[in-house]
């Protein structure tokens, strides 16, 4: 991601000049998680082990789907996510584009007040934290090794057994 | 210092087609360029100007900037890289002493100025300083993505106060600093309620983002002044539940020099100083002070004037005190004074003839703030407009003679006033029922002239309850320093 324009902090500087992200949820008790869809290929396998391993752990979730990884979600999907669920999980990106626009989508759902994190490829955790820099937020990803465009279904079911009690933790405080 | 590379032993022209003189000398250029020394001409304007050499394009600026050209033309002869001799403008002896070659230009007139160079048009230089200079900005840089939206950057920062901010520039920033003599370095205070270190550079950047000019600066640092005197409690007046702000109120010269507005609807929109002085002061308490709303800022129901309440008072009435004088200023001083108020409560009064009438008019709106029975809890502000001010006028009531006679004909008696009275219970202290009760402090009612010349529709500010306690928390007037 090429640099663009260079403004002056006018705050006091006693913050990061990163905006706080929204705060976890105390617990899932009672709450539904987004599970986002980023329309990449390969990514419903890995959501849909996410799910089933959210089910078994009692949090309820809710399916999304983007027309595409390469714009940012639609607002009509920004607006119901955030009137029935409670925090968020974008997943799963593994090229620019989606790094990018994904992180658009975590950071607008943040400023409609919920919690979320992005699951990235490896090969990504500097574009991330690029495109954090760049919008503000002191976005969380969790990774998950790179490639997966030519893993079988079990290895992605793997990455989200690995991942999920990262995940669940990004945006929980006591996550079950 | 990066420069192009150019013959270390050679001259350097540079020129802008749009200079007269530079197109005179076009001939002098061949002449220059068959005299055995290297020679560059950097075009400033037109790469393809001057036809007689290739020209350098330098349209970015760069060179010229590198080099701190003033005008065109520019002669340089450098030896051995380095710059050993330079003259500007068509000077024939000059420039055969730069170039070292004789009888340059006949039939030319022996001298002729050049033009300014394009490196000093307005805003070009801090745009250039900005880009390969140092700008001595010490502020943290924050870089947005190529494709980014600056303002909804901004947005997301938590900068704005709900309206769209300038995005902070080094360029602007050093544009607003060019306002003030005072250093970029120097700190005025500690804005409340972090307490953080504001420093003259931090003040420019916020009045970018509110979107003063460079010329509001002074009056800009005055008001933060004002607001950071410990009478002015602006820690409590930010967080309070209530609905109040600074509100100010500017006199003096500056005020038709930054063409502030004191006449039509100077309490509302339209003026860029009125609104963005004001704005700037609040961005200030956000951003420095990490006053946000919601978070340490517990407005109940909060106010418009707390984006920004700014104006000046119309001085042009040579029978009307200013405030500031008023206040101590001296006469033809600059000065702004805080007030922590509210919005504005309207006072119609289209049928008083006389001061008399006016005055216990008056008095019965100002009984309002706060609650009419609240006493000495509130500070009032009066913005009397010229009509009304007109009926005082002509009767030979002056400044003093009004404050006086409104403080009189609001003395009510405890009975009416204390808590239960009425059948309310708000009110004073039921141990003050035998007293005769002012509704202000005497130094509490303050009267600013201002508004458009037609219209009996004056105004009234409600104060900040904080003021209840006397000597605690004060209205603040502060002399601006240019």
């Amino acid at each position: 991601m090429k640099p663009g324009l260079t403004m002056r902090d006018p705050t006091a500087e006693t913050a990061s000049d990163l905006r706080s992200r929204t705060a976890p949820l105390a617990s899932p008790a009672g709450k539904t998680l987004a599970l986002m869809d980023i329309g990449k290929m390969r990514g419903e396998e890995f959501i849909d082990r996410l799910e089933q391993l959210c089910r078994a752990r009692g949090v309820a979730t809710r399916r999304y789907k983007k027309p595409t990884n390469t714009r940012v979600a639609p607002r009509e999907m920004i607006k119901d996510i955030a009137t029935h669920c409670q925090a968020v999980v974008i997943a799963l990106s593994d090229c620019g584009s989606c790094t990018s626009c994904s992180t658009h989508d975590l950071n607008d759902l943040d400023k409609k007040g919920l919690p979320g994190v992005s699951v990235l490829t490896e090969e990504f955790r500097q574009a991330f934290e690029a495109q954090k820099s760049a919008i503000g937020l002191d976005a969380v990803a969790v990774y998950v090794p790179h490639p997966m465009q030519n893993r079988t279904t079990a290895e992605l079911h793997a990455f989200a057994e690995q991942s999920i009690d990262s995940i669940l933790t990004a945006i929980c405080y006591s996550a079950p | 210092m990066v420069r192009a590379s150019f013959p270390d032993d050679g001259l350097l022209i540079f020129a802008k087609r749009a200079c007269e003189t530079c197109a005179m000398v076009e001939p002098v250029m061949r002449e220059l360029a068959c005299g055995g020394l290297p020679i560059t001409v950097l075009t400033q304007d037109d790469p393809s100007f001057p036809s007689v050499v290739k020209a350098f394009d330098d349209t970015a600026l760069e060179q010229s900037f590198r080099f701190e050209v003033e005008a065109v033309p520019t002669v340089i002869r450098l030896r051995s890289g380095k710059e050993v001799a330079r003259t500007i403008g068509w000077n024939r002896a000059e420039w055969e002493r730069v170039t070292g070659l004789p009888d340059l230009g006949p039939g030319l007139p022996a001298m002729r100025p050049g033009c300014g160079s394009k490196t000093r048009e307005p805003g070009v230089w801090e745009e250039l300083v900005a880009r390969h200079g140092d700008s001595g900005l010490r502020a943290r840089r924050i870089t947005i993505g190529e494709w980014d939206d600056e303002i909804e950057a901004c947005f997301d920062r938590g900068w704005s106060d709900g309206l769209p901010v300038v995005p902070p520039t080094d360029a602007r920033i050093m544009r607003m600093l060019e306002g003030t003599s005072r250093r970029p370095d120097e700190i005025i205070g500690h804005v409340p309620p972090n307490l953080a270190p504001i420093t003259i550079e931090k003040v420019a950047i916020n009045a970018v983002l509110a979107g003063c000019k460079p010329e509001y600066m002074p009056v800009v640092l005055a008001a933060l002044e004002a607001a950071l005197e410990p009478d002015a409690t602006m820690h409590g007046l930010l967080c309070s539940t209530c609905f109040s702000g600074p509100i100010l109120v500017v006199n003096g010269p500056i005020t038709r020099e930054i063409g502030m507005n004191a006449g039509i609807n100077c309490l509302g929109q339209g003026n860029r100083a009125n609104a963005t002085i004001g704005r700037a002061l609040q961005l200030i308490i956000r951003n420095v002070g990490g006053g946000r709303p919601g978070e340490i800022d517990r407005a109940v129901l909060g106010g418009p004037g707390k984006y920004t309440f700014c104006f000046a008072e119309d001085e042009s009435d040579p029978t009307w005190m200013p405030l500031s004088v008023a206040r101590g200023i001296a006469p033809g001083r600059n000065a702004v004074t805080l007030f922590q108020g509210d919005g504005i409560q309207g006072f119609i009064d289209q049928r008083s003839r006389t001061p008399e009438q006016l005055t216990s008019s008056l008095a019965l709106s100002l009984l309002a703030v706060g609650n009419w029975k609240l006493c000495e809890f509130t500070n009032a502000m009066l913005v009397l407009v010229p009509e009304h001010y007109a009926i005082y006028r002509d009767a030979g009531w002056d400044r003093g003679r009004i404050t006086s006679a409104l403080h009189a004909a609001m003395v009510r008696s405890g009975e009416d006033v204390i808590q239960g009275a009425l059948g309310v219970g708000e009110g004073i202290d039921v141990r003050r029922k035998d007293e005769m009760i002012n509704k202000f402090w005497p130094e509490g009612l303050l009267i600013v002239h201002a508004g458009g010349q037609a219209g009996l529709f004056s105004a009234i500010c409600a104060g900040w309850t904080g003021s209840r306690f006397r000597e605690e928390s004060k209205i603040v007037t502060k002399e601006i320093r240019l």
